[in-house]
């Protein structure tokens, strides 16, 4: 049996670089007091403990509700690099978790980030993007970084930024063009998407593909797309090795093509081969994407004309999948066999 | 992960507890004065408990000599259930987690799609319900160019023949009324219409009235001189009182018409008609008897004189008579 021998020192200091955290309720508070604090080590260490502590969303909670955010946000004008750092990444991992999200928008700390937009540190910036991806995931998060103005500004950053965070800032992008397009459309994204489709990297071209698909939601953004000739590189694009990509530029065809000239520059593109051979894809999105872009082109006269010797392949795809496909299916069928 | 090590840091002094992390013993002073141990032992008192010859592990081969102070395989057991059941719940966890995680992301992705191809759809539904519209429209507004086309066209045909007919009737009656108006005229008929005519009825007027003036002189004339032979008559009378009185009963009788023949002069304008009526009965009881006595040239002076006289008497006469 082992005799419990009560050592007279302390245990010794797990991690010195984080605040030793207090019992309890008093966790939370007696590190939001050591935030403010003017030493800069046990800012510092505050800010590593707090990092760890805001996994827990209860303890997000808390923290929002004695104020730890108005601390955060005097330390995001912190000269320190470190200090501003680990507040990004503070913030972030509150931005995963509803309450932050709900937290942030309600003590503004979208304008606060933005200031750290253009930070040397890209470790800043990069928390920074993953702060507003995660909060853009939000409609109402979403509409609050359109709200304050930041969608051109995040639009000319795509250009300058590296690659990492260029995948972020799309991804961002994506879901705030659903909210509200026109301010992204005044301030040219079309154009600079158009760009990252032929990117090298996969994951760039695939989300650039589906902020695309975003973007050709709202009328003006057809116009837009049609305008700036983007449909000949979609139709490219669905040629691509990679299914993700194909998926997405499929997506963005389908909502480009609503309109009358879409259609026409998709046909004068030769898009229905390639979407034909879509219908094959592993992916479902791949092939949902490409029954509903086909359908908007078997609209057009000289599109149902091609489309009617491939009847027999909808129908295939009718029987044997799932629920939406078959009814994506049922749809295109009635379509290329409608006479005016 | 850092949620296991929340606790550990604000414990009581020396407190060792299944939280804690393994640490060695370091090597401390005697507490006690005597040690539970027997005297006779290698002082390796609370060394490492892994080298310590009296807890007997899994590889110890020795023969346990030394009376026990634990075994080790026993008594770590509950402390290892601990530790790693602690641990593998720990990392269950947040695997889970990431599962969890994962498969909401999965099910988002679904819903984006299906949410995707449903937009989709209703756009496309709404732009074929637009294109329709927009041709309907255009075919309403053709059909209605076309009838209102017809009807104009229609129209001007029906004017069109209108007017011909209106204007052929037009053209004759526009002359016809011009012709009436005497705008069509023959340039010397209306010369001589305009100029000699009136010349020639003035001329005409003219010797007329001459005719009328020299008869009326005429009348003046044979009158005076009726008057003169009256009064000399009448001298003659006087000297010859008894003449045959059919002689005077002729110039007497003659007197009477003389005397009536004076009154209707008062009215001049009538006395041009009396005169001719006059004149033929004077004539011939006068003109022979006076004219044989009297000279053509005596007549003439006379007649000239007697013009000046009787003119002055007929416009006196005329007064009278207005």
């Amino acid at each position: 049996m082992a005799h419990a021998r009560i050592s007279m020192y302390l245990p010794p200091d797990i991690n010195p670089t984080q605040a030793a955290i207090a019992y309890g309720c008093r966790a939370l508070p007696k590190l939001n007091t050591e935030l403010q604090s003017e030493d800069l080590l046990t800012r510092q260490k505050a800010l590593m403990a707090l990092c760890d502590l805001m996994h827990d969303p209860e303890h997000v909670y808390v923290a929002i509700d004695i104020g730890c955010l108005e601390s955060l946000k005097a330390l995001l004008k912190d000269a320190n690099n470190m200090v501003r750092i680990k507040a990004t990444e503070v913030l972030y991992i509150m931005a995963t978790h509803n309450v932050g999200r709900e937290g942030f928008l309600k003590h503004d700390i979208i304008v606060a980030l933005s200031f750290l937009l253009n930070d040397p540190q890209i470790a800043c910036r990069e928390n920074v993007h993953l702060a507003f991806k995660h909060l853009a995931q939000l409609p109402s998060g979403a509409q609050g970084i359109v709200i304050s103005g930041l969608i051109p500004l995040l639009v000319w950053k795509l250009q300058k930024e590296e690659e990492k965070i260029q995948e972020l800032l799309l991804d961002t992008l994506a879901a705030c063009l659903v909210e509200d397009a026109t301010e992204a459309l005044n301030s040219r994204v079309v154009p600079f998407l158009k760009e990252k489709l032929l990117s090298d990297n996969d994951n760039i071209r695939s989300k650039a593909a589906y902020t695309l698909m975003a973007v050709s939601i709202p009328l003006e953004g057809k116009k837009q797309v049609r305008k700036f000739d983007v449909i000949p590189i979609l139709v490219h694009l669905l040629k691509d090795p990679v299914e993700e990509v194909q998926a997405n530029a499929a997506g963005a065809l389908m909502y480009a093509t609503v309109t009358t000239a879409g259609k026409y520059a998709a046909l004068d593109a030769e898009a229905i081969h390639p979407l034909l051979n879509m219908l094959k894809s592993t992916l479902r999105k791949a092939r949902l994407n490409a029954i509903k872009a086909l359908t908007m082109l078997a609209e057009a006269p000289e599109g149902r004309k091609i489309l009617q010797i491939y009847v027999p392949r909808f129908r295939d795809l009718e029987v044997d999948t799932s629920e939406a496909e078959q009814r994506a299916a049922q749809i295109a069928v009635k379509t290329i066999e409608w006479k005016p | 992960v850092a949620s296991m090590f929340t606790n550990h840091a604000s414990r009581p002094a020396g407190t060792y507890t299944y939280t804690s992390r393994p640490r060695p013993l370091p090597c401390q002073r005697r507490r006690y004065r005597d040690s539970l141990t027997q005297p006779a032992e290698e002082p390796m008192q609370y060394g490492n408990i892994m080298y310590d010859r009296r807890v007997i592990r899994g590889n110890t081969y020795a023969l346990q000599t030394a009376p026990l102070l634990f075994d080790f395989d026993l008594e770590v057991r509950p402390m290892l259930e601990v530790l790693v059941g602690k641990t593998i719940e720990q990392s269950l966890l947040e695997v889970m987690e990431e599962e969890e995680l994962a498969n909401l992301r999965i099910s988002q992705f679904v819903y984006e799609e299906l949410y995707n191809i449903e937009l989709a759809e209703i756009q496309r539904l709404e732009e074929q319900e637009r294109r329709h519209r927009e041709e309907k429209e255009r075919r309403k507004q053709q059909q209605w160019d076309t009838v209102h086309k017809h009807s104009e066209t229609s129209q001007k045909i029906a004017a069109r023949a209108f007017a011909q007919w209106y204007l052929a009737d037009l053209l004759p009656s526009v002359f016809g009324s011009l012709r009436d108006g005497g705008y069509f005229f023959d340039p010397i008929e209306r010369d001589i219409e305009i100029g000699f005519l009136p010349w020639l009825m003035n001329e005409v007027d003219k010797t007329m009235e001459y005719t009328m003036v020299g008869r009326t002189v005429l009348d003046m004339l044979i009158r005076e001189v009726i008057e003169r032979r009256l009064t000399m008559y009448e001298h003659n009378e006087k000297r010859q009182p008894p003449k045959p009185e059919s002689g005077l009963g002729g110039p007497g009788a003659m007197r009477d018409p003389l005397v009536g023949y004076e009154f209707p002069e008062q009215n001049a304008s009538q006395s041009q008609r009396s005169l001719p009526d006059r004149d033929p009965l004077q004539r011939t009881l006068y003109d022979e008897s006076y004219i044989e006595k009297m000279s053509p040239q005596e007549r003439m002076l006379m007649e000239e004189e007697d013009e000046e006289i009787e003119m002055k008497k007929f416009s006196g006469r005329e007064e009278l008579s207005q």
